[in-house]
């Protein structure tokens, strides 16, 4: 499989996103952009609690501010049997608006509806709910305790959700107490949030025949048509679920919100349209979170590096609910992955998930399900492998990786990797950054008493969910689908069952079409988001577009291929078993000069298709057969100021291989959007909660997102090796930067500091931390 | 008067705040302690109070306007009235909130004799506050909390030593 664009096709060719003249004009379409006659604006009242009683709650004042038309509590709710919807994890239930008690701060207690947002707010403010206060656990060791139990409404009367393992216990015990080196940390992936530009909202509205239209800001509108049905109990035919733009997602826009289920509720109630836009503040605060992982990792090996075995425990901390929007069997995700790019003889993983009085959440943040946790834990691990066995963690990697005869690679903890090169991505990274002349760099540099760091992370993750047997949300099997039509002109649409958040699929959907059909992709439209119209998907999130909804267009493309073929023999005026395909046009075998194109057999295909059926449509539900498993070497290179603390990343590299690139340009922005974000996380993001319960980071000056004044120069290259399963040999990258860059920026901030004795440090790493390090470091060394 | 930062988060961020005092007073401690166990008086002696409901002999709700930061908006809040039956000391809980914040407090103050015909009130008191207030104001919260304490036993004094100049 090549991994250039061929002459007249259109994978690999870096097109200009269809969809930017849109965004950049100021002419896309949110949520909040929409405006429905008589409609009424929602305020939610939140707790200020994170854990009490509810002793009364007083709607008279709100219900006599101007313009509010209603006020709806937990009770109003719980009497018509809304007062809970499941989560996606299927396994627990949410509150819709608090019955009884709060569990977190910020967690809905009342809905206000009102003829303006002002309104709205003004009535919020109005209602007066009295707390009796109730103690607090924010420390899910403290949960372990079972002292204060958080959900007495679960039939286990404990703070714990579940324990999850995958692996061979036995073995790596005996491995690891045999191993002559052995290392284990505590590896902590702080709590952090997706933090979308845009937060979440909704339009619901009942029309004159009482079905019920949602505009949401959805990455998954299908399952939220069933979501829905299942807990307001309406027919499914009776929702029609539209996501229009979105402004970013990230995971965070994939589970259903108290917030959507209140607005329909209104909406039903009062008979107008009911319009809610969350607040930075409520979405911050009570949107799903992501991570908040303690991973205690341990790692045996032999005196010359090599990995005998590998255990990682975690407790995780999973807030109020457990709406960690993870697949059916797979309450911890794709965990398993842990083992990373390495062929660990014996592995074993667990996590042991607790309640806490936090938001709910623990979604999959730009990464399929806990992926990016288990890569940093392996990735910082193995530095500090490197660092107890005083070798170049570049040399511990490289005697680690699964060798590239070794694809498909079985897994100690139950994956089978499609393909990589491993070493070949690691040769391309020290060859472009220069690694001899920057270990030469630092030599000098310490011997001067300066600080400079050099990270590596050489991650794999698994994408894609995924194949059915495995995989599915709320019993929905995770596969995904798309619908083609090409018009007589040979222009066309194709609708799937995913949603762009910003991933640029009106231009990449495009491309395999036209690449399939060799047509032109500025002539292909691509249609998502609208359940009336789009086949049934599961949307957009854990990078499963391209592995499975990408899959399902090019095999929705074969089908129309296979029925153009027939009209084009009739053109041909040769039977079907002499018409091939070849270089994007159909022509008789052994005579090229006989041909037709697609757009010449789609004109037929309505005008002259002899006995054949006309038009010219297909769909496919793609079930994939495995998942895809991009990988990557990334390297930062930093320098400490060891006055101040102060981190400067001067260079990064990030080696990516996400298989065959559909559009390198937009693979390019996807790389630069995630290490972005990872370096956000890895630098300055975590949503802190105080002793108290109080959520400390509420707002964009408390919980940073990176201008481009901090935003380091990204530089990029790629290896391919094309998943063998995929229909066109893709991976997805989108989310690679975002798994891989927090370890590498990690990793070359503790080398930095490492001739000081700091063997790790939990992110965020920012200023006063590394400051800390080192004062504590240099008081140390006084002493000593 | 000082500010004693306490619990919150481990770096000190947190949203729990201390505060102690001391106002000299230019009457007695019996007309101070006749003041201070009065619920009405305790209740118009907050700052920016609009409303004043006395519930009973240890008991006033009171509607205060509050504005910390960019966040402003009425508090609705209940005080409780602990007085000592030594005489000499009294405590308070207030408690209440707004706006989707909420504040919890305890405060005392030790009437002490200075034995030439005033009064010394030392007082101190502890406040937790929760929701916007806390989050969207909390880089001016202590310093308005301070304000808005030392005023209201400011006003105690204010309104003990009004009476006097008038029978002056």
């Amino acid at each position: 499989m090549s991994t250039e664009p061929k002459p007249g096709g259109s994978l690999g060719v870096a097109m200009k996103r269809k969809e930017d003249p849109r965004f950049i004009q100021g002419k896309g379409r949110y949520v909040d952009d929409i405006s429905l006659p008589g409609m009424l604006h929602l305020a939610i009242v939140r707790s200020p609690y994170p854990h009490a009683g509810i002793t009364s709650i007083d709607i008279s004042e709100a219900m006599r501010v101007p313009g509010v038309r209603a006020v709806i509590t937990g009770k109003d709710l719980e009497a018509a049997g809304l007062g809970w919807l499941p989560t996606f994890h299927g396994f627990d239930k949410q509150m819709v608006l608090a019955i009884g008690k709060v569990l977190f701060q910020y967690q809905e207690v009342a809905a206000v509806f009102a003829e303006s947002r002002g309104a709205a707010a003004d009535g919020a403010e109005a209602v007066h709910v009295e707390y009796a206060p109730l103690p607090v656990v924010t420390d899910p060791f403290a949960a372990r305790t079972d002292q204060v139990i958080l959900r007495p409404d679960r039939e286990k009367k404990t703070n714990h959700i579940y324990h999850w393992e995958v692996g061979d216990k036995d073995a790596t015990a005996r491995a690891l107490r045999t191993s002559p080196r052995r290392i284990s940390q505590r590896i902590w992936f702080q709590r952090c949030h997706p933090a979308p530009l845009e937060p979440c909202g909704c339009v619901a509205q009942f029309d004159a025949m009482g079905r019920l239209q949602f505009y949401v800001t959805s990455q998954a509108p299908h399952v939220y048509r069933t979501a829905l049905a299942i807990v307001t109990g309406i027919a499914e035919d009776k929702i029609h679920v539209i996501s229009p733009d979105i402004g970013g997602g990230f995971g965070n826009k994939v589970p259903v919100y108290p917030g959507y289920v209140c607005a329909i509720v209104g909406a039903l109630k009062l008979g107008r349209p009911v319009k809610w836009i969350e607040s930075r503040t409520e979405n911050l605060t009570s949107t799903g979170f992501a991570r908040d992982y303690h991973m205690d990792v341990e790692i045996g090996a032999t005196d010359d590096g090599r990995m005998t075995a590998l255990h990682v425990a975690t407790t995780a901390d999973h807030g109020a609910f457990d709406a960690a929007a993870d697949p059916t069997k797979y309450p911890a995700g794709m965990f398993g992955i842990v083992t990373g790019s390495y062929d660990v003889p014996a592995a074993h993983a667990e996590v042991d998930a607790y309640f806490t009085n936090k938001a709910p959440g623990g979604i999959a943040y730009r990464c399929s399900f806990r992926v990016t946790e288990a890569s940093y834990a392996i990735e910082r691990a193995m530095d500090i492998l490197a660092d107890e066995l005083r070798m170049d963690p570049v040399e511990v990697r490289r005697k680690n990786f699964v060798r590239k005869d070794q694809f498909p690679y079985q897994s100690r903890l139950g994956f089978t990797y499609d393909s990589g090169d491993y070493q070949k991505a690691l040769d391309v990274a020290l060859e472009k950054i220069g690694y001899k002349e920057l270990l030469k760099e630092q030599t000098a540099k310490r011997l001067r008493g300066e600080l400079m760091g050099i990270g590596f992370s050489t991650f794999t993750e698994v994408v894609g969910a995924g194949p059915s047997k495995h995989f599915d949300i709320l019993g929905i099997k995770m596969f995904d689908s798309a619908e083609i039509r090409i018009h007589p002109t040979g222009a066309g649409i194709v609708r799937t069952g995913t949603k762009s958040q910003g991933q640029g699929h009106e231009t990449t959907w495009a491309q395999i079409v036209a690449e399939e059909l060799g047509l032109d992709p500025q002539n292909i439209m691509v249609e998502e988001g609208d359940t009336d119209t789009a086949p049934y998907g599961l949307g957009t999130y854990a990078s499963r577009s391209t592995p499975v909804a990408g899959g399902a267009i090019a095999m929705a493309a074969r089908r129309v291929r296979e029925k153009a073929k027939k009209v084009a023999a009739h053109l041909l005026e040769v039977g079907e078993a002499d018409v091939e395909w070849q270089d994007y046009k159909f022509q008789v075998k052994g005579v090229p000069a006989k041909s037709v194109t697609m757009k010449e057999v789609a004109f037929a295909a309505y005008t002259n298709m002899s006995q054949n059926e006309p038009g010219l449509e297909a769909s496919y539900y793609y079930d994939p057969p495995n998942m895809t498993f991009p990988s990557g070497c990334y390297v930062a290179v930093v320098d400490v100021d060891r006055e101040t603390g102060e981190v400067k990343v001067r260079r990064f590299l990030a080696v990516d291989d996400c298989g065959i690139i559909i559009n390198p340009l937009i693979v390019e922005g996807q790389i630069h959007g995630g290490l972005t974000e990872g370096f956000a996380i890895a630098f300055m993001q975590e949503i802190q909660y105080d002793s108290d319960g109080n959520n400390l980071n509420t707002n964009f000056t408390d919980y940073l997102l990176p201008t481009s004044l901090e935003t380091p120069h990204w530089e990029t290259a790629k290896v391919t090796t094309p998943s063998p399963h995929h229909p066109i040999g893709a991976k997805g990258v989108g989310e690679s930067p975002n798994v891989g860059s927090p370890a590498a920026f990690v990793n070359a901030v503790i080398d930095a500091l490492s001739p000081l004795g700091v063997r790790h440090l939990d992110m965020p790493i920012t200023r006063d931390k590394v400051w800390r390090a080192i004062r504590a470091a240099e008081a140390k060394t006084a002493l000593a | 008067m000082a500010r004693h930062p306490s619990g919150g988060s481990e770096d000190g961020t947190g949203v729990n705040l201390q505060y102690s005092g001391e106002e000299k007073i230019a009457v007695g401690p019996g007309v101070v302690w006749a003041f201070v166990t009065d619920p009405g008086k305790v209740g118009r002696c907050m700052p920016e109070v609009k409303e004043v409901a006395v519930q009973d002999q240890t008991h006033v709700d009171a509607v205060v306007q509050v504005a910390v930061g960019p966040v402003r908006g009425k508090f609705k809040l209940k005080v409780e009235l602990l007085p000592d039956a030594s005489g000499r000391r009294i405590d308070m809980k207030i408690s209440g909130g707004g706006f989707g914040s909420a504040v919890d407090m305890t405060a005392g103050a030790d009437v002490v004799d200075a034995g030439d015909g005033t009064t010394l009130l030392k007082w101190s008191g502890q406040a937790i506050a929760r929701g916007p207030v806390a989050a969207v104001g909390g880089r001016v919260l202590d310093a308005q909390a301070k304000k808005l304490i030392e005023q209201a036993f400011a006003n105690v004094r204010r309104e003990l030593s009004a009476p006097m100049v008038d029978q002056a």
